[in-house]
C-alpha cells in the first residue's frame, strides 16, 4: 500500500470507528423520552444487534472466501475459542443477562466489561473490512454503529438501576466502545504488515461475532420478547445488511 | 431428463430416510436426555445456517433481488405453517391431550419444514451437481437430529422405536415429493432459481431462529449451544468448499 494513501486511509478508519463508537451514546435517548421502556424493546434491540452482526459476518465471510478457505475457517475457530476463553476468564460467562432486577455494583461492572470485550472483536471486524476494501469498511462501521446504539440501549437499561444520570450513561456507553476504535486502527495497521494474515483475521472477526451473537445476544433477546418477533427482527436485519451492502458497496 | 428426475427423487428419498436414523439411539437407550436433544438442535441450527449461507451466495450469483424476495416468501411460509398448527386440538393413536399435541406439533413443524427442504434439494440440482450433493448431504445430516428430536418427544410418551423411526421418515416424505416438481420447475424456468434458493435459505434461517435455537437455549444453556452452533457453522462452510 502507498504510504501517502495509507495515511489518509488510517484517518478514514479513525473517523468511522470513532463515529461508530460515538453514536452508541444515542442508545440512552429512548430512556430520556419515556420513563418506562418496554421490555420487548430491549429484546428487539438485542435481536437487531444480532442480525446486524450476523449480516456483517456474512459479508466479511463472503468477501474472504473468494481468496482462501482453510485459514478463514481456522481463524474462525480461533475467534470462537478466544471469545469463549475471555468470557470464562473474565467471569462474564455465566453472567445472567436476563430481564430480572439485579442492582449490585458487581453486576454493572461485569456488564460493562462484557460490552468492552464485545467491542474489541467488533473493532477487529471494522479494521479487517477496511483492509479488504475501504468502502466495505465504511459500510461495516456504519452497520456496527447502528448495532452499538441497540447495545447501548441494553447497557442503559442495566446502568439506570444504579441511578446514573443520562449523561453518565451515554458516556459509559461510548467508553465501552473505545476498544472498537483502538482495535480497528491496530488491525488496519498490522494486518497488511504481516503477509498472509488477512484471511486469519477475517475468520477471527467473524468467529468472534457469531459466537457473541449465539451465546450472548440471542439468548438475552429470547428472554425479553416473543420468539416470532425475535426471529423476524434477526432475519430481516441480517437480510437488510446484506441487501444494503449489495446496493451501495 | 427422465434419468435426472429419478436421481432427484432418489436424493430426496435419501434425505428422508436419514431422518429415521434419529430413532437409532433409542434402541440402546431407554430415553435420551433433554440435553442431548438440545445439543442436537444446536448442531442442526449450525448446519442449517451454514447451508443457508451457501444458498444465498449461490442465489445472489443468479439475481440478488430475486433471492431476497424468495427468502421473504420462505420466512412467511414457515410462519404460516407454524401459526396454522399452534391453536389446534389433536390426538394421535392412544396418546391424547398435551402429549399428543406436542408430538403432532413437532411432526407438523418438521413435515411443513420438509417441503422447503425438498425444494432446496430439487432446486439445488439447478445450481450444479456439487451444490446438489452438498445440499443433499447437509439436509440428510440435519434430518438425523430432527429425527432424534421427534423420537425424543414420542418415545417417552409410549411410542415404539419403530413408530419413532416411521414417523420421523414420514415427516421428511415431502422432500422427495417436493424435490421432483421443484427440480422440473427450475429446469423449465431458470429465472426462478434465485427465488427458490432464497426461499430455502429464508425458510431454514427463520426455522432456526423461531424454533430450534430458543428451544436449545432453554434446555441446555447459552454457552454450550453457542459453541456448538458456531463451530458447526464453521464446519459446514468448510464442507461446502471442499465437497
Amino acid at each position: 500500500m502507498e504510504s501517502a494513501l495509507g495515511n489518509e486511509a488510517v484517518l478514514v478508519v479513525l473517523l468511522f470507528s470513532t463515529l461508530a463508537a460515538g453514536l452508541s451514546g444515542l442508545g440512552t435517548a429512548p430512556f430520556c423520552c419515556s420513563s418506562e421502556v418496554p421490555l420487548t424493546w430491549i429484546g428487539w434491540a438485542y435481536a437487531l444487534a444480532s442480525g446486524l452482526m450476523l449480516g456483517a459476518g456474512y459479508i466479511l465471510m463472503a468477501a474472504a472466501l473468494g481468496t482462501s478457505t482453510l485459514p478463514v475457517v481456522f481463524g474462525g475457530v480461533v475467534g470462537v475459542v478466544y471469545t469463549y476463553w475471555t468470557h470464562a476468564y473474565s467471569g462474564t460467562q455465566e453472567l445472567d443477562t436476563g430481564p430480572g432486577e439485579n442492582p449490585s455494583a458487581d453486576y454493572a461492572i461485569k456488564f460493562i466489561l462484557l460490552n468492552s470485550l464485545h467491542s474489541a472483536s467488533e473493532g477487529v471486524a471494522i479494521g479487517v473490512a477496511m483492509v479488504l476494501n475501504l468502502s466495505l469498511g465504511i459500510f461495516m462501521a456504519l452497520a456496527l454503529a447502528v448495532h452499538n446504539i441497540a447495545e447501548a440501549m441494553v447497557l442503559t437499561d442495566v446502568l439506570r438501576r444504579s441511578r446514573m444520570s443520562y449523561g453518565e450513561m451515554a458516556g459509559m456507553a461510548i467508553v465501552t466502545n473505545v476498544p472498537q476504535i483502538l482495535l480497528a486502527i491496530v488491525a488496519f495497521a498490522v494486518i497488511p504488515a504481516i503477509p498472509g494474515s488477512l484471511p486469519w483475521a477475517v475468520g477471527f472477526a467473524v468467529g468472534a461475532l457469531v459466537y457473541l451473537v449465539m451465546t450472548e445476544l440471542l439468548p438475552a433477546s429470547y428472554e425479553r420478547a416473543g420468539h416470532t418477533s425475535i426471529a423476524f427482527v434477526v432475519s430481516f436485519s441480517t437480510g437488510g445488511v446484506v441487501l444494503l451492502k449489495g446496493l451501495f458497496v | 431428463m427422465g434419468e435426472a428426475v429419478f436421481y432427484v427423487f432418489i436424493f430426496g428419498l435419501i434425505t428422508a430416510l436419514a431422518t429415521g436414523l434419529g430413532a437409532v439411539p433409542f434402541i440402546f437407550l431407554r430415553d435420551v436426555s433433554i440435553r442431548t436433544v438440545a445439543r442436537a438442535e444446536a448442531v442442526a441450527s449450525g448446519l442449517m445456517l451454514g447451508a443457508s449461507f451457501g444458498l444465498i451466495i449461490e442465489g445472489t450469483k443468479h439475481g440478488a433481488w430475486q433471492t431476497l424476495v424468495g427468502a421473504a416468501i420462505g420466512v412467511l411460509f414457515i410462519l404460516a405453517g407454524h401459526r396454522y398448527l399452534e391453536g389446534r386440538e389433536v390426538s394421535i393413536g392412544d396418546i391424547r391431550g398435551r402429549s399428543a399435541k406436542q408430538i403432532l406439533l413437532i411432526l407438523g413443524i418438521m413435515t411443513v419444514h420438509s417441503f422447503s427442504e425438498g425444494v432446496a434439494v430439487g432446486v439445488s440440482f439447478g445450481g450444479g451437481e456439487k451444490l446438489a450433493a452438498l445440499i443433499t448431504i447437509a439436509i440428510a445430516v440435519h434430518n438425523i437430529p430432527e429425527g432424534l428430536a421427534i423420537s425424543a418427544v414420542m418415545r417417552p410418551k409410549g411410542a415404539s422405536v419403530a413408530a419413532c423411526a416411521g414417523w420421523s421418515i414420514f415427516s421428511s416424505l415431502p422432500q422427495p415429493l417436493m424435490a421432483v416438481p421443484s427440480f422440473l420447475f427450475v429446469e423449465s424456468f431458470r429465472l426462478f432459481l434465485p427465488y427458490g434458493l432464497g426461499f430455502a435459505a429464508g425458510a431454514m434461517v427463520f426455522m432456526v431462529f423461531l424454533e430450534l435455537l430458543p428451544e436449545a437455549y432453554e434446555k441446555c444453556g447459552k454457552t454450550p449451544v453457542g459453541l456448538l452452533v458456531s463451530l458447526t457453522l464453521g464446519a459446514m462452510i468448510l464442507f461446502q468448499r471442499y465437497l
